[in-house]
């Protein structure tokens, strides 16, 4: 393997290890759980700058050209762990006001405007996160280890991959126990649910704080890996392409949905990046979003439950045990 | 902010609130007919805002790229929701399923738009008129124009929803589906009406947006969906009466403080404005407590 693929390898390999956590965070919100998390992307970001705030250290350093809040020098992994519980912080606060009391297409729309304003903000407050142009030159964690370039690339590799396994222990340990299948109902018969006696405002609450603290932990994985990041790259747009991975994938299940990131943000992306440049500039850019928005319409006609579907689930002495009884038709004794 | 400066922006309040009016009238009024919450609305708009300006390079009048953006609209519309967006539902696609239809159709109308046209600003050839001076606040001629435009477009509007019997067929069909059409009336045709009405009053906001902002591009409709959606959300979402009143308080909320802070944060007014009133009223000032309806199919 030469040098030069290597690093490539190595490159997509992280990328591939933060779409996994961003699919697993939303596929808990909204493919078990059904919640309507349009501003995604919004958690992601605020992980990313979260790291980036703890990891640049203060913002006279580079000769100060960017401003920022806080500033300081945490060593790892305060910094990724501080990204998820920020953007967990964040999910409580939008939680409790868009989950608690509206209705589910509210939720939809409310969400969407948050992510749009989101932007607005940081792009106009210049001394949070310095406006438009974003954070620059975050330092790599372990950056003093005697590697060289490829080596280190290697060792972030097995960093994002240790941090996909420690996540997924959680995930699964959530999805796979009975405060998951609290979360099935709750999305499958919200009244269902509560007629049960489960809380289904405390469920959604929770899954939503759990998979904003995912979120966040992915960005900061990727912003500590690529040391920058700027509000134009977390567009609300951005969520719909995590959304496409998960419907391509296979909704409300945690393996379907990392062959989705494999396949959506990943493999399509590189896929593409090899298209030469024709008409004018900005065209393969366009036409990629149409073929993401193609993409999403088609698996949602032909295939909505995606390549792996959610697992059916079968409990001894549920419906299937009963001998069916016919209802009584209206009028006849019963 | 001295006085003049105050009465002014209520006046910008009035062209802007006379342009969402328009755009949120049509929106809420999807929603109400075909629970349908159509993301793809502000990309429609800067569609019809592009077809009035292939008009207007055509030599074409402002009236003629106005009906040129209503024809495109209504038209886009209809044949969005009777070939797209109906058939998933009949398909069994849920609500979440038909938001991310509505997103992954903005999105592609939105780079077909980037694709033709590119990523540059464009602006009608027109003259904006001579300034006329009323209470205080200065309007150019064009900007008499949008408010005259959207206050009969308003009145016409509410007058076919009120005192006619396709506006109650309509009414009926957004209030219960399946009662209305076991009560005779033709669901899939007014809703294709409302969809066409709807269409219509798009492509009107498109033009008039982009006439009154003077230049765009193919993200300007977009940028626009945010302050509909908080129009419609603050009225109540489905009730076009709600959404003209709170029309006029947003548009004229976010420029009077746009004018005390800056421009930019005109969105994030709107949105500070509907984050306190839903926190009180979740289904906004006008609406009543509805709860979630059956998806007409």
């Amino acid at each position: 393997m030469n040098a030069a693929f290597s690093f490539y390898a190595s490159t997509l390999l992280v990328y591939l290890g933060v779409d996994i956590l961003a699919v697993w965070s939303l596929n808990l919100q909204y493919g078990v759980t059904g919640i309507y998390n349009f501003a995604w992307i919004m958690f992601q970001a605020v992980g990313a700058y979260t790291a980036g705030v703890l990891t640049l250290g203060p913002d006279t350093g580079n000769g100060g050209f960017q401003q920022y809040v806080l500033g300081l020098r945490l060593p790892e992994p305060l910094p990724v762990l501080l990204a998820g519980a920020v953007s967990g912080a964040l999910a409580l606060v939008v939680g409790i006001v868009a989950l608690r009391r509206l209705r589910t297409d509210y939720q939809a729309m409310v969400m969407l405007v948050i992510s749009v304003i989101a932007v607005l903000v940081v792009e106009n407050v210049t001394k949070l996160f310095n406006g438009p142009a974003g954070l620059s030159l975050v330092p790599q964690p372990f950056g003093s280890l005697p590697l060289s370039a490829l080596g280190y690339q290697w060792f972030y590799v097995g960093l994002t991959a240790a941090v996909c396994l420690i996540v997924y222990l959680f995930v699964h340990r959530v999805t796979s126990s009975p405060l998951g299948r609290a979360l099935r109902a709750t999305r499958d018969n919200e009244d269902a649910a509560q007629a049960l006696g489960k809380n289904v405002v405390r469920l959604r609450l929770f899954v939503f704080v759990f998979g904003g603290a995912i979120a966040g932990i992915s960005g900061a994985v990727l912003i500590e890996f690529i040391g920058a990041w700027s509000p134009g790259s977390w567009a609300y747009v951005e969520t719909l392409v995590v959304l496409t991975a998960i419907i391509v994938g296979g909704t409300g299940n945690n393996a379907g949905v990392m062959l989705g990131a494999l396949l959506v943000p990943v493999a399509f992306n590189e896929a593409t990046r090899f298209i030469p440049q024709f008409g004018r500039p900005g065209l393969v850019d366009a036409l990629q979003w149409i073929v993401i928005g193609g993409l999403a319409l088609v698996f949602l006609w032909f295939w909505p439950r995606g390549i792996i579907p959610e697992r059916r689930r079968r409990f001894p002495g549920g419906p299937a045990a009963v001998p069916a009884v016919p209802a009584p038709r209206p009028g006849e004794p019963a | 902010m001295t006085s003049s400066l105050f009465v002014q922006s209520i006046g910008f309040g009035l062209v802007t609130a006379s342009i969402l009016a328009l755009a949120s009238v049509g929106f809420t009024l999807q929603f109400g007919v075909s629970n349908i919450l159509n993301l793809a609305y502000g990309d429609i708009m800067t569609a019809c805002a592009f077809a009035g300006y292939a008009v207007n390079q055509a030599g074409g009048s402002i009236p003629e790229s106005l009906a040129a953006g209503a024809g495109c609209g209504a038209l886009a519309s209809v044949l969005l929701n009777r070939y797209l967006y109906r058939p998933f539902v009949r398909h069994g696609t849920k609500l979440f399923g038909m938001v991310v239809v509505t997103l992954a159709v903005g999105i592609i109308v939105q780079n077909i738009l980037l694709g033709a046209y590119g990523a540059t600003f464009f602006s009608y050839n027109f003259s904006t008129g001579r300034q006329v001076h009323f209470l205080g606040m200065v309007f150019d001629t064009s900007q008499l124009m949008i408010i005259g435009l959207s206050v009969v477009a308003m009145i016409l509007v509410q007058l076919l929803l009120t005192r006619t019997r396709l506006g109650k067929a309509m009414r009926a069909t957004a209030a219960n589906p399946s009662l209305a059409q076991a009560s005779g009336i033709a669901t899939d045709q007014v809703t294709d009406l409302a969809w066409l009405l709807s269409g219509a009053l798009c492509g009107l906001a498109g033009v008039v947006l982009v006439l009154n902002t003077s230049a765009f591009q193919s993200t300007t409709g977009n940028d626009f969906l945010v302050i509909i959606i908080a129009a419609a959300m603050l009225g109540g979402v489905g009730r076009p009466a709600g959404a003209m009143a709170a029309s006029v308080v947003l548009g004229v909320v976010t420029e009077v403080a746009a004018g005390f802070i800056t421009p930019s944060f005109k969105e994030v007014i709107a949105f500070g404005v509907l984050v306190v009133v839903l926190l009180f009223r979740p289904t906004g000032i006008f609406g009543q407590g509805a709860t979630v309806k059956e998806i007409p199919t």
